[in-house]
């Protein structure tokens, strides 16, 4: 499992910005809302695209999951509830790394 | 040690908390080098100013709008001809400068009236202009000049001219960077929603922190046209002053420069609601990655496969011929800030290249987290280098080629090191897929050059060295 | 029918007017300002680093733009002024500063301290500062000699014209020490190339004169080496600088940019001061020659009556029949522009309008040269000062006819819109190759520049289809 949260947590530092926006609570926002449309799109569900803010987390989640689909032959294989665990154990891993334990000193100034 | 104390910093030692060497399964939470802080005085470190950020940088791109520099001479001068940010308008952005020449007795009396006579000349000398930015100077904020006051006037004497004031004096902040934050966040409170677009699209989006260097802002414009996406502001590549008024009724943001023009993003998506997609517009797979996630949020996901199999099939032989020949190849990056982290992995998955060592000269803490995390190990991330440092820094990578400005490009040419303009460009554009192409062709050319074989010669020596008979292949 | 092209219809003296920018606005300036011209003079000492007191663009933009005209790095350290210095003082920025040189650059001996327009404001009292650090250093490097030259140059006065003999001025006045004579003739050429460095030297070579050129900048145009070494630094060292108040005599060439030097050297060290208008032209150029003669006693060798007869020659073929009438504006530094109007009535071409970039107009109301003009001129000359480039453009926008525009670079898009050749000359010229190489004094710098004005119409005429068979035979 810690293998296989690896593989996605390297993917995501290499490859994306999301995670690096300027405050802890816009990095929160899009580690929540890109993970949570990865999940949709890695289980087969039909991504829900209301608001602005649902097809910005869609565009870079399909990306994602498309190399991750690509790069990964695990995944094809996991079940529903193997994706939930390694998403949530991605998403502790990220918030732990770019968010809790970072050392950037402008990711908790209140304005912009 | 991952935090290096260069031997030439054993005098300033507070420098090794600014520079890093990655080692095997670090991340950026145990290792980040300090940033954004003040400078230490005397280093020669490559740093600019505060003014720098704001009007040569981001304001001064704009092709309609008078630059109003509010100080004396120096400042309009030293911003003038030192920029290769092209129009399609005939460069009025390059070819004019304004100052309002401030002298000693405003010094001591004051230079608004200075500044409102020189606002009213300025207007009345090209009529057809009806744009201006105004800013502060060191000595125009030391003396507390009210711009706004005297912008105000002018715009109530003028009502056709709009005016927009900047308070950047060289000594705020510590580097350009405090320039381009105090622009954002002024454009977005003063003059953003003061100005309808005209909707030509189903599908609209503004290009955030692009400047249209040698064109990079026209190149990709072909790609949106083609999508059918319209632009409503370019902030601020072959930009105008009222398209940016109307910033506020995009559906997305998409971002390059993140350092630049982060502020106005998140502010547009605090403000407006709406969403900001960072991406970078440098790299021929990133690239083609940006234009997806794109036309995923707008739903034309064919289109953009169209588009990007086109691109593909006319520029990527070309890439991966100087792939080939780039391959292995080592490069150092000592730019702003955020080329570093569009760079060093595009050219590494695009052209094989090795990047050890990259410096920033006004990046901050979330730029250093960026490149570290797409860097590789062994590599050097320094926050702002200096001269020394950087002699130092050759000495352990050895690179063949540094993309860099051109003074320290002229500097390291005696090293037999060739250099890239980092900045300007060689012969750019540089974003996009075509762009990319064009990079790795200076990078090609510049590496391959017969004159560093030629330059090694001694031809003192007793025994002439045997040069290499073919340096160079046709492309 | 062949059009001549020629106003000679009525008789009526020549007009020459002397005019300030009427706008209290810039438009495109001429001139950079005071610190810009302080670090070009402190580069050009051997083992200096300026450090300029003030924001960090003040030493930024100045390095950009020395690289662009001489495609080459210069260091030019920065006291970083941030905004609490802004508001508590800067005085330690300074201090630390040289601190930090000193420690890092173990062969400096010179820095000079340059201040600006944030600094002045604040009030930093650098003579005092200087003190602190004289004392800082002697105790962290004892037997150590670290000449501190205060360079006061706010950009608010001035331009970099001025700051530039304002900083020569310091470094002379703060290093300069009575000792024995010399021997030596001290050659103050003011803001040249090193061209212009490499002609004096040659000159006063073959005139058998022991002189000192300051500054000396001939390393400028530097190589790239088999050994790898940067030499790109100044020649003049502290002993030549030393020495400068045990010569037998200073000549200075460039009224606006060396004369306060001179003067001071002979207040302070009675050493004799012959000003000499600046050598552009032949009869400039003789006039300084005979001037060397006279200090030193020197005869005037063969070899540089050869050299002027070879100029005379090139431009005897020139001047007729493809210079004469065509009318020309030249903007630039006050010396050059006065010195190159000369050079141009020597071979027929009409300076009619002369453009000078700073606030320094109650001199140049008293600069003999005006006179000189005006008695010489056979056709109206408008000179400009206070200008900026704007008063070139709107000019031609209005009707003004030329045929050529001298000046520097900044002025390339005035004569590209408006399909005007353009010789570039004087500082910077960055948009043209190795220029920085080429002398535009003496004669041989003369005859280049001719050269290079015909060469630069011939060109046009080509590309304009403008009577270019005129070159199949000439």
């Amino acid at each position: 499992m810690e293998d296989k949260i690896e593989d996605l947590f390297d993917y995501v530092q290499v490859r994306c910005l999301w995670q690096f926006f300027s405050r802890t609570w816009d990095r929160q926002e899009n580690i929540d809302g890109v993970l949570g449309k990865a999940y949709e799109l890695f289980t087969g569900k039909e991504p829900s695209l209301k608001t602005p803010a649902d097809k910005l987390y869609y565009a870079d989640a399909k990306t994602m999951v498309a190399d991750c689909l690509a790069s990964f032959p695990w995944i094809k294989q996991a079940s529903e509830a193997e994706i939930r665990q390694v998403l949530d154990g991605l998403k502790v891993r990220l918030v732990d790394n770019v968010i809790t334990k970072s050392t950037n000193r402008e990711l908790t100034h209140h304005l912009y | 040690m991952p935090m290096v104390l260069l031997k030439c910093d054993s005098d300033i030692p507070e420098r090794q908390k600014h520079i890093y060497l990655k080692g095997p399964d670090e991340d950026s939470t145990e290792f980040l080098p300090v940033a954004n802080a003040p400078t230490i005085p005397g280093t020669l470190s490559e740093r600019g100013c505060a003014f720098c950020g704001a009007k040569l940088v981001i304001g001064g791109v704009l092709k309609d709008t008078i630059q109003m520099i509010h100080g004396p001479l120096g400042c309009a001068y030293d911003t003038w001809h030192t920029k290769r940010y092209p129009t399609d308008n005939g460069h009025f952005n390059m070819k004019y400068v304004w100052s309002t020449d401030m002298k000693e007795s405003h010094v001591v009396f004051g230079g608004e009236k200075r500044l409102e006579q020189s606002m009213n000349e300025a207007f009345d000398e090209m009529p057809e202009i009806k744009r201006m930015i105004v800013y502060t100077t060191c000595p125009t904020a030391l003396i507390g000049d009210d711009i706004k006051a005297v912008a105000r006037k002018v715009m109530k004497e003028r009502p056709d001219v709009d005016v927009f004031t900047v308070e950047c004096p060289g000594f705020a902040g510590v580097s350009q960077s405090k320039g381009h934050h105090v622009l954002n966040i002024g454009w977005i409170n003063e003059k953003v929603a003061t100005l309808e677009p005209e909707i030509t699209s189903e599908y609209t989006m503004n290009f955030i922190g692009d400047f249209n260097i040698q064109g990079d802002t026209q190149l990709l414009q072909t790609y949106w046209d083609r999508l059918g996406i319209q632009v409503i502001a370019h902030f601020t590549g072959n930009g105008t002053y009222d398209a940016l008024r109307g910033m506020h009724r995009a559906q997305l943001n998409v971002v390059n420069c993140a350092r630049s023009s982060g502020y106005i993003a998140n502010e547009l998506k605090k403000q407006y609601g709406i969403p900001r997609l960072d991406i970078d517009s440098w790299g021929f797979n990133y690239m083609a990655e940006g234009i997806r996630k794109i036309c995923a949020f707008f739903g034309i996901e064919e289109k953009g496969e169209e588009l990007i199999a086109d691109e593909y099939a006319k520029w990527k032989p070309k890439l991966d011929w100087y792939k080939e020949r780039l391959q292995g190849k080592k490069m150092a990056i000592w730019t702003g800030g955020p080329r570093l982290w569009h760079w060093t992995k595009s050219v590494e998955d695009d052209l094989g290249i090795q990047v050890v060592a990259m410096s920033s000269k006004f990046g901050h803490e979330e730029d250093f987290e960026k490149v570290i995390a797409r860097g590789q190990e062994g590599t050097y991330y320094i926050d702002d280098g200096n001269e020394l440092e950087f002699f130092e820094i050759l000495d352990l990578v050895k690179p063949d080629v540094v993309f860099t400005g051109p003074r320290v490009g002229e500097l390291i040419k005696k090293l037999h090191i060739p250099y890239v303009n980092g900045h300007g460009y060689h012969n750019g554009p540089y974003m996009g897929f075509e762009g990319f192409v064009n990079l790795a062709r200076d990078t090609y050319n510049a590496v391959y050059n017969p004159l560093r074989h030629l330059a090694g010669v001694d031809i003192r020596d007793e025994k002439p060295t045997v040069l290499p008979v073919k340096i160079r292949e046709a492309a | 029918m062949s059009d001549c092209n020629c106003e000679a219809t009525e008789n009526k003296p020549a007009e020459v007017k002397l005019v300030p920018r009427e706008r209290a606005g810039i438009i495109n300036p001429m001139y950079d300002c005071q610190p810009a011209g302080a670090q070009y003079a402190g580069i050009g000492v051997k083992d200096c680093i300026p450090l300029v007191h003030g924001g960090q663009g003040c030493t930024m933009f100045v390095r950009l733009l020395f690289a662009q005209h001489f495609k080459e790095n210069f260091d030019v350290a920065s006291t970083s002024l941030h905004e609490d210095s802004a508001v508590f003082g800067g005085v330690k920025r300074v201090e630390q500063g040289v601190m930090v040189l000193a420690q890092r650059y173990p062969n400096l001996r010179v820095i000079p301290i340059i201040t600006t327009c944030s600094t002045e404001i604040i009030g930093d009292d650098i003579e005092g500062t200087i003190r602190l650090c004289q004392r800082a250093l002697a105790e962290a490097f004892p037997g150590r000699t670290i000449h501190l030259a205060p360079v006061h140059t706010p950009s608010f006065k001035g331009s970099h014209v001025s700051g530039y003999a304002e900083c020569m001025k310091s470094m002379v006045k703060t290093i300069a020490k009575k000792g024995t004579p010399t021997g030596k003739l001290n050659v103050f050429p003011g803001w040249v190339n090193p061209g212009d460095v490499m002609l004096l030297k040659e000159y006063l070579g073959k005139m058998d004169v022991d002189a000192t050129v300051f500054m000396d900048t001939e390393d400028f145009d530097s190589p790239m080496l088999p050994g790898k070494t940067i030499e790109t630094h100044g020649r003049t060292t502290v002993e030549d600088i030393e020495d400068s108040a045990n010569a037998i005599g200073s000549l200075s060439l460039a009224r606006y940019e060396s004369g306060t030097t001179t003067k001071f050297l002979a207040d302070e060290f009675q050493v004799p001061n012959y000003p000499v208008d600046t050598p552009y032209g032949i009869a400039n150029t003789d006039a300084m020659l005979r001037k060397i003669s006279e200090i030193t006693g020197k005869p005037i060798p063969e070899s540089l009556v050869r050299e002027r007869g070879i100029a005379l020659d090139a431009l005897a073929d020139l001047a007729h029949m493809f210079f004469a009438n065509k009318k020309v504006a030249i903007f630039g530094h006050p010396d050059l522009v006065f010195g190159l109007a000369k050079f141009c009535m020597e071979v027929e071409l009409e300076p009619v309008l002369l453009l000078i970039g700073d606030d320094q107009g109650n001199k140049y109301k008293k600069d003999p040269r005006i006179d000189e003009l005006r008695a010489a001129a056979d056709f109206d000359i408008e000179i400009v000062h206070n200008a900026d480039l704007w008063e070139l453009e709107t000019r031609i926008k209005k009707g003004l006819k030329l045929d050529l525009i001298m000046g520097h670079s900044k002025g390339r898009y005035v004569a590209i819109d408006a399909n005007i050749p353009m010789v570039r000359v004087g500082f910077p010229t960055f948009d043209r190759a190795g220029l920085y190489r080429k002398p535009t004094m003496g004669y041989k710098g003369a005859m280049e520049l001719a050269e290079t004005i015909a060469n630069t119409i011939f060109a046009h005429m080509e590309y304009t289809r403008n009577k270019e068979w005129i070159l199949n035979t000439w």
